[in-house]
């Protein structure tokens, strides 16, 4: 039980490690020494001890949805399968919840976005409900494709279920990975989709939803955003390796793949600039076909619908 | 039963004393009766929703009716409980709502009067166990609703769409008189359980009379392409019909379709199959085209379409776990159908009775014209947010828990090893994430828009909340939601027994299974709870001694803030809007202006029902000319009609004689 807490306690609080090795990649792609990993560890304490101001025509919408959304990411993790510790809360259809849930604090985020009355957050806003609106549906092909492949609809027996061999279902893992990888960058905020690191407002989805955000709901979203974007690299990584080594090794393992995976999105973030926001749903099409065709091998030749 | 059937007439009795009252008298007395009928009714409804079995009786009526039963069966109870709620607080909500129309002393007679008969009417149809005494019951539904829509008679817009919903509701009934026809020509009998012959059989005419039921009841749910008339109808109604509408009376037809499944027992494959994949079109079509709504009770209505598409999927899993022989995907389909429908039922009426309250204080339905109502209307404002919470289906609201039953069914229908029903499950959990992806979309449109930044026009006068009639009833149904939603058990409870009928064994139903499912939703929802409440509770924590300012909202410097560059509820609409251009055609005008100074411009769009305007129209059209070919019979000259009746009487002369 201690064990399991300890290993919990670390998984919360790492989602800002991560965002830092992006930016540590990012700089070193581009020949600067970058700042400390740990750097937004120090902006979220500063947040926490600042007070706030708060815009006149917001209502207790805007209140509450930090700490809806911080809630939300939180209780998400919930679900995901750890190595070691396996997942906390386990039931036929976890999934669902899991989606669910994620889809309550995007729903007080864009209320807060509109609660302010700005046309830059409204922008924002709109973008965020449509991309999500895309990827949600992608993301039940995915879930679909894996509850064939498994006959498991939980998350932990559908990772406990998946057995690494080679032919059609590595083709599977492949498809998938690449599919949520897609989901990653398009939650998670990041380049082609959207840009973390633009300061003007016009260009962003959702830096410019939580800008007149400040001390601690700031804060609260900061940690949300970056914990959102962690269950999706949790998920992935859990395709890569096989779950449920009962020793403490694998959980290091894990981690490393968890490195990889965001040093993988540093390196995107390097290589390729932002697409225009009329290119954006193609590139999120190309997540729901990615999941289709993983959904039809696995219809077709590991269950047999040719035969 | 004989108590139910008091509580059924009394609702009509109260329009009837309503109707000789005096006009500050009439809307007190329809709910004194109101409340008496729930005293008559619901005891026996929720005895026989919470522990089964059934009660009837029989009557005996002049010919043609015959010998008809009564029967309250759970499925009947559970739409009885829906009826007999739903009129109820729609006669609340009309005491403060209708004192708009304070003066028009004939039209509120006339309300009142109608509302009873169509409380009545709704009840009789879920009891009535004959097909001829179902249809004049049917009828009769179906001209008070038409009487209530036409309140406003005044409006011409009001007429048209009374009209057109008068003959959709008469096209719909068309289909149910062909159904019942030939089912009771072949069993020689109007008794719905006799039908059972010729329903259950595997015959091509059960499939058509299959058809022609779900075509009539169809059209009355709203499934695409008949769903044209509710787009129509409900902004027509005054606010509290629409609730009573959408929220009630649409439910008749997915009564109507589960009954008739009640008697096939096993269906067909490919009706189980038609009925999924036309629900899933239902579903996604309402919502795209709600989005693209300006109208707030317009955008509801295809909101109402959206959810009959919801509800129709659970149905279509329902006979796919009934046709595959798995129990549990059948309970959980017909489980979350039914959650659904009652679910719906509270949130919808929640939402159109907040339509009502916006429209009663700014006098438009117009989003784009609203903003910042929250302000002005915050007990509304917090019910209404809780209400479009769970019509997206959002945790914690009851939505969500109907939503999961179908999920989790389709989701177990993954382990059935054919790749019909695999496929079709991919399409269905596919399409009900894209259906409760694009509802969140469209209800942060609509409460964002509506209630929250700042007024977009000026408003006729302050809006305020005077009225706690208006809010009773919704604060009622909103403390249903979370209930329900929070602690799903306890619908579960109510619905067993009418789940259990349409599995083949009472025994074995898959309930325990689900049960401890829920249970663990239960406690997962809780903490969750735990978890927001604790936030927000170290948010005032921290923030307890530091300064919190009050500024305006932050816009890159600029000085001159106006209401007017608030983003709007189209430009919110419309990335998504242009993805699916093809489901839902936009007619766009634009006026730009080309001086070198701007004066004036201006931007409108119009949405089109494509099924309107690629079934409905050309369909009309045809009609019309075919029929023309026979106006000549018609002419109108009174020595025509002489030859008429000559060519009549001579006809039966020749054939009397030609008897003997």
């Amino acid at each position: 039980m201690t064990t399991k807490i300890l290993v919990f306690a670390i998984v919360c609080i790492l989602p800002f490690f991560f965002i830092g090795i992006i930016n540590r990649t990012k700089a070193r792609w581009a020949g600067r020494k970058g700042a400390s990993v740990f750097q937004p560890y120090y902006d979220f304490s500063k947040l926490l001890r600042k007070g706030e101001v708060i815009s006149k025509t917001t209502s207790c919408v805007f209140r509450i949805a930090p700490s809806v959304n911080i809630a939300a990411a939180l209780f998400a993790i919930l679900f995901i399968p750890i190595p070691f510790i396996g997942s906390i809360i386990s039931f036929p259809g976890d999934f669902i919840l899991f989606t669910y849930v994620l889809g309550l604090a995007k729903f007080m985020l864009v209320l807060a976005a509109l609660d302010t009355g700005s046309s830059f957050e409204g922008m924002g806003a709109s973008r965020e409900v449509t991309f999500s609106t895309l990827v949600e549906m992608a993301f039940f092909i995915v879930l679909a494709t894996l509850a064939l492949l498994t006959n498991q609809i939980s998350f932990e027996a559908i990772f406990a279920m998946l057995t690494v061999s080679a032919g059609y279902s590595l083709l599977v893992k492949m498809l998938l990975v690449a599919s949520l990888f897609i989901m990653l960058l398009t939650e998670g905020s990041r380049v082609p989709v959207d840009d973390p690191n633009t300061h003007l407002e016009l260009t962003m989805i959702h830096e410019v939803m939580i800008l007149d955000y400040s001390g601690p709901d700031l804060a609260f979203m900061v940690y949300a955003a970056g914990m959102k974007m962690m269950l999706i690299a949790l998920l992935i990584a859990n395709l890569c390796i096989p779950p449920y080594f009962p020793s403490i090794a694998a959980l290091f393992l894990f981690i490393g793949v968890l490195v990889l995976i965001y040093i993988a999105v540093g390196v995107v973030e390097s290589l390729i600039a932002r697409s225009r926001m009329s290119h954006v749903p193609q590139f999120i099409f190309l997540m729901t076909a990615l999941s289709l065709t993983a959904f039809a091998v696995v219809a077709f030749f590991l269950r047999g619908g040719f035969s | 039963m004989i108590s139910v059937l008091i509580g059924t007439v009394l609702f009509s009795v109260g329009g009837l004393i309503a109707l000789f009252l005096k006009e500050k008298f009439k809307s007190i007395a329809f709910i004194v009766v109101a409340v008496l009928a729930q005293l008559f009714i619901l005891p026996d409804v929720l005895q026989i929703l919470l522990s089964g079995g059934h009660i009837e009786a029989q009557f005996y009526f002049s010919e043609p009716i015959g010998i008809s039963f009564f029967r309250l069966d759970p499925l009947a109870a559970l739409f009885a409980l829906i009826i007999s709620l739903g009129a109820l607080f729609t006669a609340v909500y009309s005491h403060g709502y209708m004192k708009m129309y304070a003066g028009d002393k004939a039209e509120l007679s006339s309300y009142y009067f109608f509302l009873g008969v169509i409380s009545s009417s709704m009840f009789f149809v879920v009891i009535a166990q004959n097909a001829l005494f179902f249809l004049i019951v049917w009828e009769m539904m179906s001209l008070a609703s038409f009487f209530l829509v036409n309140f406003e008679h005044r409006k011409e817009e009001v007429r048209k769409a009374s009209i057109y919903y008068l003959v959709a509701m008469q096209i719909g009934t068309a289909f149910l008189i062909a159904a019942f026809g030939w089912s009771s020509a072949i069993t020689n009998s109007l008794d719905f359980n006799s039908f059972k012959s010729v329903v259950c059989t595997s015959g091509t005419h059960a499939i058509f009379i299959f058809i022609l039921f779900f075509l009539g009841f169809g059209t009355k749910a709203g499934f695409v392409p008949l769903h044209t008339w509710l787009p129509k109808a409900h902004p027509a109604a005054p606010s509290g019909v629409s609730a009573l509408m959408s929220g009630v009376m649409i439910k008749m037809g997915v009564y109507g379709i589960l009954r008739i499944i009640l008697l096939v027992g096993i269906p067909d494959y490919r009706l189980a199959y038609g009925i999924l994949f036309i629900s899933i079109v239902t579903g996604v079509y309402g919502v795209a085209n709600a989005i693209a709504q300006h109208d707030l009770k317009k955008l509801l209505a295809y909101h109402s379409i959206e959810n009959i598409g919801i509800i129709g999927m659970g149905i279509g899993l329902g006979m796919l776990g009934l046709v595959y022989n798995n129990t549990l995907i059948a309970a959980l389909g017909f489980l979350g159908a039914l959650l659904h429908t009652f679910n719906h039922f509270t949130f919808k009426s929640v939402l159109f009775y907040g339509a009502g309250i916006v429209y009663s204080q700014t006098h438009t339905r117009d989003i784009e014209k609203l903003g910042g109502l929250n302000k002005y209307l915050p007990l509304t404002s917090i019910l209404f947010l809780i209400a479009s919470l769970a019509i997206s289906g959002l945790p914690i609201l009851n939505g969500f828990i109907s939503e999961f039953a179908i999920y989790i069914g389709i989701a177990k229908s993954f382990s059935i090893d054919n790749i019909a029903i695999n496929i079709a499950a991919l399409m269905g959990l596919s399409g009900l994430a894209l259906i409760g992806a694009m509802a969140l979309l469209c209800f942060t449109k609509v409460y964002g828009i509506c209630f929250l930044g700042t007024p977009r026009s000026e408003f006729p006068f302050m809006p305020e909340e005077k009225e706690y009639s208006l809010l009773l009833p919704m604060a009622f149904l909103v403390l249903a939601m979370i209930m329900i939603g929070v602690f799903p058990i306890l619908a579960i409870n109510m619905l067993a027994s009418a789940v259990g009928q349409f599995l083949p064994d009472a025994s074995n139903t898959g309930m325990p299974e689900i049960i401890s499912l829920v249970t663990t939703i239960s406690t997962s929802i809780s903490i969750f709870i735990f978890f927001i409440i604790s936030f927000f509770a170290i948010r005032t924590f921290l923030l307890r001694k530091r300064s919190v300012q009050i500024f305006k909202t932050w816009d890159c410097g600029y000085q001159q803030e106006s209401s007017r560059i608030q983003y709007t509820g189209s430009s919110f609409a419309q990335p998504i809007l242009q993805l699916v251009a093809e489901l839902v055609p936009q007619k766009v005008q634009v006026h730009k202006e080309q001086t070198l100074f701007p004066v004036h411009a201006s931007f409108e769009s119009h949405t089109q029902d494509i099924s309107e305007r690629l079934l409905i129209q050309p369909s009309i059209h045809f009609l019309n000319n075919f029929l023309n070919k026979f106006s000549w019979i018609q002419s109108g000259r009174m020595q025509q009609y002489i030859i008429y009746g000559l060519i009549f009487l001579v006809f039966l002369l020749v054939w009397i004689w030609g008897g003997r």
